[in-house]
Order: C-alpha cells, then structure tokens, then sequence
C-alpha cells in the first residue's frame, strides 16, 4: 500500500516539475511588450511598391547594413497625419514633430562584441533574407517582442523553441551554436575574430 | 487524505527528477552566465547606431590603418583597413583589441606625487617651478608628430632641450646616418624590390615595423612556392617564428651576428662579388665562423647566394654597425631593394641617454616605453594611459588612452614611402586625464596647438601639390579643391602617400670596418628580450595562451 502511495505522489511531483518546467516557466521567463508602434509591412510594401527588403532595409556603401530606416524615411510620407488610427497619431505627434527616433524594439539585438555583416551573407553567400527572418516582411502582423527577464536579450536570440530541439535541423534562434551550425552546413569557416573582432 | 511528512518529501523527489527533464536548469544556467556578463561594474557599451570609423592605430609610431566600430559612439571592434597604403589590412593582435585598452585595470586616472595621491594644479606649480630654476629635458617615444613639434617648441622657449627614445627598427637605421649624414628618419627598407632579405634576428614575420607590409608580400612572392620572388633568410640563434616560416634559417651562436656580418662580406670582397665599395672586416673567415657557429662553406655559399639573388638587403633587430657595413658593401645603401632616402625633409634627432646629467626636470611623454627609466637627480615628470611597471617617475600623470586625443602620423619608420595620418579624437577622454601637450600648453598657452600644427602640414601638403591621397579611391593631392578638403578626408582616415623617390642620394662613407658593436646592448634576439606590455584581455589571451608570443624559457623545448 505504502508503495503505491509512494509511487503515486512521486509520479505527481514529476509531474508538477514537467508541466511547470515546459509550459509555466517559458511564460514566466519572458516579458512582452508591444512595439511602439504597429508597424506593417505589407501595406508600406504595397504603397511604395517595393518588392525587395534591400529597398528600405538597405546596405550602405561601404558595406555596413543601415538597419531599421530612420526617422526621415518616415518623415517623407508621414510629414502631416495620413489617416484616422492611434498609432498614426503616435507617430506624427511623437516622433515626426519631435524628431525623435522611434524607439523600436529589436528583435536580434545581440551583444556588441559579436560582429555580423549582413553584406557577406546576402551578396557573398546569396542567403535570402527570409532564410533567417521569416515571411514576417510580407505580412501586417505585428509580433510581440518578448524580452528574456535575466539575461535581457529577446526571445529571436534563444530561439521559440524553449528545449532548441529542431527536428527539421534548421535552427530557430540567434545564439552562437546556430551560427556555428549554419555555417557547418555551408560549409564556411570563419575562426574566432570572424565575429569576435 | 492525511499529506504526512513523508509524502512531501516523495513529491520533493519527483518533483526534482522530473526537473532534470525540463529545459529549467539548462536554460537558467545559460541565462544566469549572460546575466553575469551585465553586471553593473562591468563597462557597457551603450546601445545605439553602429558606424565604422576609419582612422590609423597610435599604439606604436608605425600607425596601421584600422576600422573602428562605433556602437553609440563608441568603439566596440577594430579591425584592419584594407585602404592603407602601407599596412594593408593587416594589424598586430595588440591593434585588434585595442579598443579594450581603455577600460584596462591598470588604467591611470589619478596624478600621483612619489606614491601619493595629488592634483593636476600641484603637479602643474611644480612642473612651472621647475621651468622657472633650471633646464627642462622632453623626452619623446614618436618624434615627428604634431605633438613632437609642440615639445620642441616648448623646450626652444624655455632653453631645453628635446630628446627621443626610438624603437629597435629605428635604431638599426642609425649607423647610416653616421656615415651618410642622411637622417635616419629619412631612411626606409625597399622591401618591394628586393629579392633577398637577410634578416638578423628582426622578426619580419612577427611583428616587425608595420606587420601588414612584411607579411603581405611574403605571402603574395615567397609563401608556399618550391622558387620565391622573395627569399628571406633569417640569422637567428633560436627557432623562432619568423625563422620557422623563412625560405632559409642559419641557427647561429648567440652573439654571432657581428662576426658572421664580417664574414659574409670578406668573402663579398675576397671573390669579388662586389664592386670594393667598403672596408675589408679585420676578422678573417676562419675567426668569423668560429664565433658565428657557422662553418666557412656555409659563409661562403650564403655570400654567393645572397649576391646572386640580389638586390638584397640585410635588416639587423637593432643598432648594429657590423650589419649596416654589410649593406654598405653589399652595395645595398641608395639603391632599389635596398636602404632608400624616402624624403629630403627630416631631421637628425638625439636619442635620450637613461642617464641624464644636469636637468632640472625631466617630462616624459606617453609615448615612451615604460623600460626607459631615467637615471637622473632631475624632478621626473611621467605621463602614462596605463600604469607601466616600477619606474621612478616623481610625477605619474594620466594621460588619454587610445582613440581619446587627436594626432597625427608621421610614415613609418622602416617605410621606403612618406606617408601622413591623422588619427582623429573619436573617443572622448575622462575628465581626470590630459596629455603632456595639454599640460605644456597651461605651462604655456602662446604655444601652437596641435590641431593648428596639423592643419599647417596639411597646408604645405596641398601646396606641394603631390603624391595620393588613399581613402577608399585613390586620390591625387593636384586634383584635391581645397586645403579643407584635404584636411577633413585625412581627419576621416584618408593616407597621404608621396612619391616613391628614387634610389640614390644616400652615399656611406665608411672606411675601417666598425668594431664595436651593441656596446650598450648584449647579445640578443628581439623575441627572448620581448616583455608583455599592458595588454587588453583579448590580446592577453592570443600573446600568451595561444603562445603566440613565447616565453623564452619555453623556446627550442
């Protein structure tokens, strides 16, 4: 009898710890927060008729990679309210008329001792910007940024799977072993001022 | 349902091993290590628009062009620039992580006097004090810069005198200016057209003057090919790196350098391989090989080569008279692929003795090594951006640290072109440092600044109208529209180049061999007399756990 009460409150323990551990504790672990603004890309694509990242997400000359367009890209269309919405008021009262740069939170913020040049992989290696980030550019979806509570970084960085077990072999996330993975199978070798410089 | 004690205790233990299957620990390690990493004494560079800054390295008087990347307006990496004319992208791994430097632990941020904490003003009435009672002695690592030009105008206001403290590439071009009366600032090494370099201990491939430029063309005419353009040979007395890598390696005895020089060219001049433009050695080839470990066939073989493979070129790791002589034989000196006069526009400067007679204070700038220490009864004066070892400095005041004062670039010391830097401010300094200049210029404000003496030589650089201008195209200095814009493109990592001028003009008269030589200095190799400096973490970790750089007691174990 004891035995089986012994296994039975044993098995709810284990139990305890898989559900808290797999389901409780990746909701407790991240923080989410909205953008600052519902930024969407598929309208902005339409209108300005771009087809191409490159086109706003462009790189400079010298190689580096501009990012996020500034203030100014927006300023050009945005100058005055262009329709009825929240976020359009945002926009145009808080940043346009301040000239503040929208604060956008950013989903592969990495350290900055770690170098990534985004001119290598899209010229060099003709990876498709969607390779690492998705559809996400061909749709009016605004994601969530979840920010991870201890180590500050975002969610992208660790990957959504909290285990990384991929069973496609592709990698999800951002951290050093994915990089290391993705160039294994391209078979490319940088040591360790490839991206530690 | 009574929940005894037991039963808690049971569900503890599940609860714990079923733990182990989920991502819980293994997740919370990873991010409890990063979390470390952000601790709030641990300098952050702040988030923030990345920009690559161009500008030259100001750790050593070579001045390798480098990339800076700026996150937030600070450096976060450096890597080499592919846009120096001389340093070709290449960088040593001290440059790499310089950016580092700033933060070091053993950074100075506080004026002490003999030990003790003091003041910027105490330390500025003693220096003011010291100029009013006596002679002043400035003694400077990079002559040649606008800073240089600072000193010496001060010393000629106050009756000083200026001395410099010059590296071991430098040094070797010395006996040349004795017997040429040619500036050994003026002289260079035409490495680009020479066949063969006999290299005495210098590590060419280690480190040498400005690193990209040796091991650039070694690995474009010599690395890996069975024939070489370029054959170097290194004299050595250890496996050292440079010898490992070498087309040829004569382990020879230390101390040996002199004699087998001496040896080298008494064959040159007994066979007549040479036209008899220099003194025959006293030693004669029996002597030179006994002293050298060498035998007299080798000597012979390696004489006849080196004059076969010409034009060659011996390049000795320092001051050795016995090494110059046999270039002046060789017929190297004033000739293509040999020693070179690269301008008509430097000057001779007196070396500082460590022994200093009759001063009343002595300044010694940051760009000094920290092994020169003064041996003087004078009121020492030491800048330093880092704490540097023992020394007997009276005065230790901080100065900027890397990237964090505007200068300008002389060409490189063994360079067989003029070139002209300037490596812009691009990190502010902390409010508690100021550079010897700084200071100087409080002593006395009717003193040029430096900004004002670069801009001067950007001045007489667009009058001259030659040479290029190497940014990312290149540039003639006649098609440049304004003094300005010459300026703001050398301000934004642009390198001025002049015109390669022709061999010639350099003639040595040399009529007795030399005999002494490195009277000052014992026999040694540059690797087993190599100290560790202040080295940022990561230069720490690829010098010396990666053995880099080796210890000399590890070598030929």
């Amino acid at each position: 009898m004891n035995a089986r009460r012994n296994a039975v409150v044993f098995g709810l323990g284990l139990a305890t710890a898989l559900l808290a551990g797999w389901l409780a504790f990746p909701r407790a672990l991240y923080t989410r927060q909205n953008q600052p603004l519902a930024f969407l890309h598929k309208t902005h694509a339409g209108k300005s008729g771009y087809a191409e990242c490159g086109q706003c997400h462009a790189l400079r000359e010298d190689g580096t990679f501009g990012g996020i367009p500034s203030l100014d890209t927006c300023t050009s269309c945005h100058s005055e309210r262009m329709g009825t919405s929240a976020d359009e008021a945002v926009l145009v009262d808080a940043y346009v008329k301040t000239g503040q740069e929208v604060p956008w939170l950013i989903y592969s913020r990495q350290p900055a001792n770690v170098w990534f040049s985004h001119a290598i992989h899209v010229r060099r290696a003709n990876l498709a910007c969607t390779e690492c980030h998705s559809t996400y550019g061909e749709s009016d979806q605004v994601r969530i940024y979840e920010k991870n509570r201890i180590s500050g970084y975002s969610r992208d960085i660790w990957g959504h799977s909290i285990s990384r077990i991929h069973f496609s072999g592709r990698h999800d996330g951002m951290k050093m072993n994915d990089c290391e993975d993705c160039h294994r199978r391209h078979q490319v070798q940088v040591g360790c001022l490839g991206c530690h410089q | 349902m009574k929940i005894t004690r037991r039963d808690l205790l049971v569900w503890s233990a599940g609860a714990t091993a079923g733990l182990v299957f989920t991502p819980v620990p293994y997740k919370l390690l990873g991010d409890l290590s990063i979390w470390t990493q952000n601790f709030p004494w641990i300098p952050q560079p702040a988030h923030g628009p990345v920009d690559v800054k161009e500008s030259s390295c100001t750790l050593c008087p070579n001045g390798c062009g480098m990339r800076v990347r700026m996150a937030a307006g600070w450096p976060v990496g450096v890597a080499g620039a592919r846009t120096n004319p001389v340093s070709r992208g290449a960088l040593c791994p001290l440059g790499f992580a310089a950016h580092q430097l700033n933060w070091h632990p053993l950074r100075l941020r506080t004026v002490r006097h003999r030990g003790q904490a003091s003041s910027w003003e105490e330390a500025r009435t003693a220096f003011s004090k010291a100029c009013a009672e006596g002679p002043i002695v400035i003694i400077d690592g990079y002559p040649g810069r606008a800073a240089s030009q600072h000193f010496e105008n001060f010393v000629q206001k106050q009756h000083g005198v200026y001395r410099v403290v010059l590296g071991a590439e430098s040094r070797a071009l010395t006996p040349y200016e004795k017997w040429s009366g040619v500036p050994a600032a003026a002289l260079g090494y035409d490495l680009e057209n020479a066949r063969t370099i006999v290299s005495f201990g210098a590590p060419l491939l280690d480190g040498w003057s400005t690193p990209g430029r040796f091991t650039r063309l070694w690995a474009e005419r010599a690395a890996g090919m069975a024939e070489p353009q370029l054959r170097l040979i290194q004299i050595e007395p250890s496996l050292s790196r440079t010898a490992a890598r070498a087309w040829q390696w004569l382990a020879i005895r230390s101390g040996g350098q002199a004699a087998f020089a001496a040896g080298i060219a008494r064959v040159m001049l007994e066979e007549h391989l040479v036209r008899a433009s220099g003194p025959m050695p006293a030693l004669t080839l029996a002597e030179s090989a006994q002293q050298s470990g060498i035998s007299p066939d080798a000597i012979r073989d390696l004489a006849r080569m080196i004059v076969a493979q010409s034009p060659a070129v011996a390049i000795a790791d320092d001051d050795d008279p016995a090494i110059a002589a046999l270039n002046v034989v060789l017929g190297a000196v004033g000739t293509s692929g040999g020693i070179v006069q690269r301008t008509k526009r430097a000057k001779s400067y007196l070396s500082a003795e460590p022994v200093i007679p009759s001063a009343r204070a002595v300044l010694i700038d940051s760009t000094v090594p920290w092994d020169f220490v003064p041996q003087t009864d004078a009121e020492v004066f030491r800048f330093g951006a880092w704490e540097g070892g023992p020394n007997k400095a009276d005065w230790l005041l901080p100065a900027p640290g890397f990237m964090e004062e505007l200068t300008d670039i002389p060409t490189a010391p063994t360079s067989a072109v003029e070139t002209y830097a300037v490596a812009p401010r691009l990190v502010k300094a902390p409010p508690e440092v100021q550079s010897a200049v700084q200071f100087l210029g409080q002593a006395d404000p009717d003193l040029m600044p430096v900004d004002k003496i670069i801009h001067t030589r950007c001045e007489n650089l667009f009058r001259a109208r030659t040479g290029t201008l190497c940014a990312q195209q290149t540039t003639p200095v006649a098609t440049i529209p304004s003094v300005e814009k010459l300026e703001e493109q050398l301000r934004n990592g642009a390198v001025w180049m002049g015109e390669p001028q022709h061999p010639g003009g350099v003639r040595c008269k040399l009529s007795d061999w030399p005999q002494a030589t490195r009277s000052e200095c014992p026999p040694c190799d540059s690797l087993a007399s190599w100290r560790a400096p202040v080295l940022p973490p990561l230069a720490s970790k690829l010098y010396q756990e990666s053995s880099l750089r080796e210890e000399s007691d590890r070598r030929n174990a």
